[in-house]
C-alpha cells in the first residue's frame, strides 16, 4: 500500500553523530549489530517486536507526536518501526545514513519517559526498545557530542560535569560558609563515618546550582539530621551513561556510588531532586550490578521531605503565598510513584495548589529527560518545538492562576525553562527544596 | 470428489490445524521462556503475580484504563471483536454438533441468532480496523502488508461461515472455504502477530510487575 | 350479523387450510425427517424421500436404518420399523436433545461419508429453501 507523503526530516548538525557516521561503512555496521542482537537481544526484544499489533494506540501518549502536528514518524511505534524494526528486518545490514537517522530518533525524539507504555494494551516497553537502539549507536560510536562528553566525564571523573575532587570539596566548603552566615553552627559534614544519611547530588549541582546544596544543608540542619557527604568521587548519583547505552559505565558509576555510601557506613542514601539519577540508582544501575533492589535504601528528596513533614521535623513558618502547580517528573512518578507524597509536601508548604492536566502518572514529559537535554545546543530548538503540548498544558494552568511550577527534577527544570522562554509563558520554576527553604522555621 | 475434499477438511486437516496451533503455542512459549532464561533473567526476578494480575485485569475490563476512555469507539469495537472472535467459534451450535458427532462431547452453545450477530460484529470490526489502517495517518504509517493479510485471514472464516450458515449461493464451495480458512487461521496464530493472543499475559504481566513492584505506579 | 359471517368464514378457511396441509402427513411416502420431540427446531427440517432414497441407495433391509440394539449389540433379524427414533434416542435416561440430533447425524452422515454418496455438509440436508 502507499504510504502518506513523508515530510522531510529536519536536519540538525551534530558533530558527534556526523563524525561518528563518517567512520562507518556498511560492512563495519552489520557485524556489530549482529553481535549485539546475538548477545543482548533477548526475549523482551523479540516478544515486544512480534507482539506489537501496529494499532497506533500509543501515538497520543507521546508529546513528540502531539507537538509535531501528529506526524506519524514521531509516534512511539513509528519510531520503533524506523529504527529497531528496520534493523531487525534487514538483519543488521543497514547503511551509515540509516544509523545517523536512527541515532537522532533514539537520542532526541524519545525521552524514555514510558508514558506510551501505559497506553499500549500489551505494555510494550518502547523505552527499552529505544534504549536498545541507543546501545547499538553507542557500540557503533555514533552518539550526540554533548551527551557523549558527559559520558566521558563520568568515565574520567565518576561525575557528570568534569568536577575535580578539590573543586567538589571547595564547593561544599563554600556553601557551608555561606550557610553559616545565615545559621551559625551549620555544618556540611564531610566523610562522617556512621552517619545515618549519605546525601548525594548530581554533578550539575556543584557546577551550576550550588545554592541547592546550601538549601539542603539548611533543611538537614533544621531537621536535626545526622548526615554526611563524601569527599571522594562517588558523590555524584547521576548517570548519563545509562542514556548513551554505555551500560558498562553505568554499572561502574553505581558501584562507586553505593560503595562510597557503604565505606562511610551510612544507613541510607538520600538524594537531591533529580529524576534520572533516581532511575539509575533504583531501577537500572542496581540491575547491572546484579542487585534486585538497591543494596542500601535509596530515598528520593520527595520522600525524604515528606518524612520530615510527617514526623514534624520541619515546621512551616509561613506558607508560600502564591498559587503553585506541580509538574510530575516521569522518573519519580511513573518511576517511583512519589506523586502523592509531593502533593503532601505542597499542601504542607503552600497556600494554594492548582493541578495541571493531565497529571500524576499521565503528566506530559518535559522533553528534557532521557538524556535529550544533554544532547545539547544542536537540538535545543527541536526540543522546545517538539513539546508545544507541554506549553499548552502550562498555559492552561497559568490561566487558572498558577504562575509557579514546582518540578522536583533537574532535567524537568531545564526543559521547562526552555519551554517557558520559547513560548513566552512568563512562569517561574521551583524545586520543592526552594519552597521548603523559604517557608520553614529555621531557628 | 466433493466427499474426498470434505472428509479431508473435516478430518485430517482439523487435526493438523489444531496440532499446529497447540504445538506452535507450546513451542513459542517455551522458546520465549527459554530465551528469557538465557538472556533476560531480570524478567523472572521482577515478575510478580499480584501486580501482573492487577495489570492484566485492568486491561481486560473495558474502559478501565485512561487510554481506553480516550478512544471509546476503538475500545468498544476492540472488546466486542475479541469477545466475538473467541466465543463464536467455541460456542457455535454447528461446531459443537460436529464435535458431538466425532467424540460425543458437547457443551453450552449460543443461540443461532446471537451467533449471527457476533459473527457480523467480527466482520464489521475487521472493516473498522481496515478503515482505521487506511484513514488514520499514524496507523497507516505503521501498517504493513502483513497487517492487511492478517485482517483478511481473521475475517475470512467469519464471512464464509456466515455465508454458508445462511446458505447463500455457492453453498458447498463456500462451506469448504470456511473450513479451510478456519484451519489456516488456527494454524497461523502461533506464527504471526496473532501470537499476541499468547504473549499478552506475559508482556502485560511483566510491565504490570515492573510498574507495581519497582515503580510503585499504575500502568493503565 | 356481519360479525357472525366473518367468524364462520374464518372457521371455514382454517378448516380448508388444515385439510390442505394434512396430506403431508397422511401420504404413503415419507418426504421429510420429522420427529415429534423436535418442538422448536433451530434448523430447517430435512427433506427425505424415503422410497426414492432407498431405491437409489439400494437399501432393501429395513434394519440397516431402523435398527434395534440390546445391551449395546445390534440385533440381527429384527427391526424398529414404525417406531420414532426418539423412542430410544430421547428416552428418560438420555434426556438430551443433542443425543437425538447426534443419532440422526451419525445415522445419515455416517453412511453418506463412508459410501461417498449423498449430502454430508450441514446445509446440504438442512436446506433453508
Amino acid at each position: 500500500m502507499t504510504k502518506p507523503p513523508a515530510k522531510a526530516r529536519p536536519h540538525f548538525a551534530d558533530e558527534g553523530i556526523e563524525k561518528g557516521v563518517q567512520k562507518l561503512t556498511g560492512e563495519s555496521i552489520t557485524p556489530v549489530i549482529r553481535d549485539i542482537l546475538k548477545t543482548e537481544g533477548g526475549a523482551r526484544l523479540k516478544v515486544y517486536m512480534e507482539t506489537c499489533a501496529h494499532c497506533g494506540l500509543c501515538s497520543e501518549a507521546c508529546h513528540h507526536y502531539l507537538s509535531n502536528d501528529r506526524d506519524p514518524k514521531y509516534s512511539p511505534a513509528g519510531k520503533v518501526r524506523q529504527t529497531i524494526g528496520e534493523i531487525l528486518r534487514k538483519k543488521g545490514a543497514v547503511s551509515p545514513g540509516f544509523i545517523k537517522t536512527a541515532c537522532e530518533i533514539a537520542f532526541t525524539e524519545c525521552n524514555l519517559c514510558r508514558r506510551c507504555v501505559m497506553y499500549c494494551p500489551f505494555g510494550i516497553d518502547v523505552a527499552y526498545l529505544m534504549l536498545f537502539v541507543r546501545r547499538i549507536c553507542h557500540r557503533l560510536g555514533v552518539v550526540p557530542q554533548y551527551i557523549q562528553d558527559t559520558a566521558h566525564s563520568h568515565a574520567a571523573t565518576l561525575n557528570q560535569m568534569w568536577v575535580k575532587e578539590d573543586e567538589w570539596i571547595d564547593t561544599l566548603h563554600w556553601q557551608e560558609d555561606e550557610a553559616r552566615e545565615e545559621i551559625p553552627g551549620l555544618r556540611i559534614p564531610l566523610e562522617k563515618e556512621g552517619a545515618e544519611i549519605f546525601y548525594s547530588v548530581i554533578g550539575p549541582e556543584p557546577k551550576f546550582r550550588a545554592q541547592l546544596i546550601y538549601q539542603a544543608a539548611v533543611i538537614m540542619h533544621v531537621a536535626g539530621m545526622n548526615w554526611t557527604m563524601p569527599a571522594t568521587p562517588g558523590w555524584d548519583n547521576s548517570d548519563m551513561c545509562m542514556y548513551t547505552g554505555d551500560f558498562e559505565m553505568t554499572a561502574r558509576l553505581k558501584k562507586a556510588h553505593f560503595e562510597t555510601a557503604m565505606r562511610l557506613k551510612t544507613k541510607r542514601i538520600v538524594m537531591g531532586e533529580c529524576g534520572h539519577a533516581f532511575r539509575s540508582v533504583h531501577d537500572v544501575g542496581n540491575r547491572f550490578l546484579g542487585w534486585k533492589t538497591e543494596p542500601l535504601p535509596v530515598v528520593h528528596a520527595i520522600q525524604f521531605y515528606y518524612e520530615l513533614f510527617r514526623d514534624k521535623k520541619l515546621t512551616v513558618k509561613q506558607k508560600f503565598d502564591q498559587p503553585v502547580t506541580l509538574h510530575d517528573p516521569c522518573n519519580v512518578v511513573r518511576g517511583a510513584g512519589l506523586h502523592e507524597l509531593a502533593r503532601y509536601i505542597i499542601h504542607e508548604t503552600c497556600d494554594r495548589f492548582i493541578e495541571m492536566h493531565p497529571n500524576r502518572e499521565h503528566n506530559y514529559c518535559c522533553n528534557a529527560g532521557g538524556g535529550v537535554i544533554n544532547c545539547g545546543p544542536p537540538f535545543t530548538k527541536k526540543r522546545v518545538t517538539s513539546n508545544s503540548v507541554k506549553a499548552e498544558q502550562l498555559k492552561a494552568v497559568k490561566a487558572k492562576g498558577a504562575n509557579i511550577i514546582i518540578a522536583p527534577c533537574h532535567n524537568c527544570h531545564g526543559g521547562l525553562e526552555d519551554i517557558i522562554k520559547h513560548y513566552d509563558l512568563g512562569m517561574e520554576i521551583k524545586f520543592l527544596g526552594d519552597i521548603i527553604y523559604e517557608c520553614i522555621k529555621k531557628t | 470428489m466433493i466427499h474426498d475434499i470434505y472428509s479431508l477438511l473435516r478430518g485430517p486437516m482439523v487435526w493438523l490445524a489444531f496440532c499446529i496451533f497447540a504445538g506452535g503455542m507450546v513451542f513459542r512459549i517455551t522458546a520465549m521462556v527459554g530465551l528469557a532464561r538465557q538472556k533476560d533473567r531480570v524478567v523472572f526476578d521482577y515478575m510478580n503475580t499480584r501486580y501482573a494480575l492487577r495489570s492484566i485485569l485492568h486491561w481486560m475490563v473495558p474502559f478501565a484504563g485512561v487510554n481506553m476512555r480516550k478512544h471509546p469507539v476503538m475500545t468498544l469495537v476492540a472488546f466486542v471483536f475479541h469477545l466475538s472472535v473467541l466465543a463464536t467459534p467455541l460456542f457455535l451450535c454447528a461446531h459443537i454438533l460436529l464435535v458431538k458427532a466425532s467424540w460425543n462431547l458437547s457443551w453450552w452453545f449460543l443461540p443461532d441468532g446471537v451467533a449471527d450477530v457476533m459473527t457480523a460484529c467480527v466482520v464489521a470490526a475487521c472493516g473498522f480496523f481496515l478503515c482505521r489502517r487506511m484513514l488514520l495517518p499514524d496507523v497507516r504509517y505503521l501498517t504493513t502488508a502483513s497487517d492487511l493479510f492478517l485482517l483478511a485471514l481473521v475475517a475470512s472464516p467469519f464471512i464464509s461461515g456466515f455465508w454458508a450458515c445462511h446458505q447463500w449461493p455457492g453453498y458447498p464451495v463456500v462451506m469448504m472455504a470456511h473450513m479451510l480458512s478456519g484451519e489456516i487461521l488456527l494454524a497461523a496464530i502461533p506464527f504471526t502477530r496473532l501470537i499476541h493472543m499468547f504473549f499478552f499475559p506475559f508482556t502485560r504481566g511483566y510491565m504490570g510487575s515492573e510498574f507495581g513492584g519497582v515503580r510503585h505506579a499504575k500502568d493503565w | 350479523m356481519p360479525e357472525k359471517i366473518r367468524f364462520m368464514g374464518s372457521l371455514i378457511l382454517l378448516m380448508l387450510l388444515a385439510v390442505l396441509l394434512c396430506p403431508a402427513h397422511a401420504q404413503e411416502d415419507i418426504v421429510r425427517v420429522a420427529d415429534r420431540v423436535f418442538e422448536a427446531p433451530m434448523r430447517p427440517p430435512v427433506a427425505f424421500h424415503h422410497d426414492a432414497h432407498n431405491e437409489k441407495a439400494g437399501l432393501d433391509d429395513c434394519s440397516i436404518c431402523h435398527h434395534t440394539y440390546e445391551n449395546g449389540k445390534k440385533q440381527e433379524g429384527s427391526d424398529s420399523v414404525g417406531m420414532e427414533c426418539s423412542e430410544c434416542h430421547f428416552s428418560k435416561d438420555r434426556n438430551n436433545a443433542v443425543d437425538l440430533i447426534n443419532a440422526y447425524h451419525l445415522q445419515c452422515n455416517g453412511c453418506h461419508a463412508s459410501r461417498k454418496a449423498g449430502p454430508v455438509m450441514c446445509g446440504e440436508c438442512h436446506r433453508r429453501r
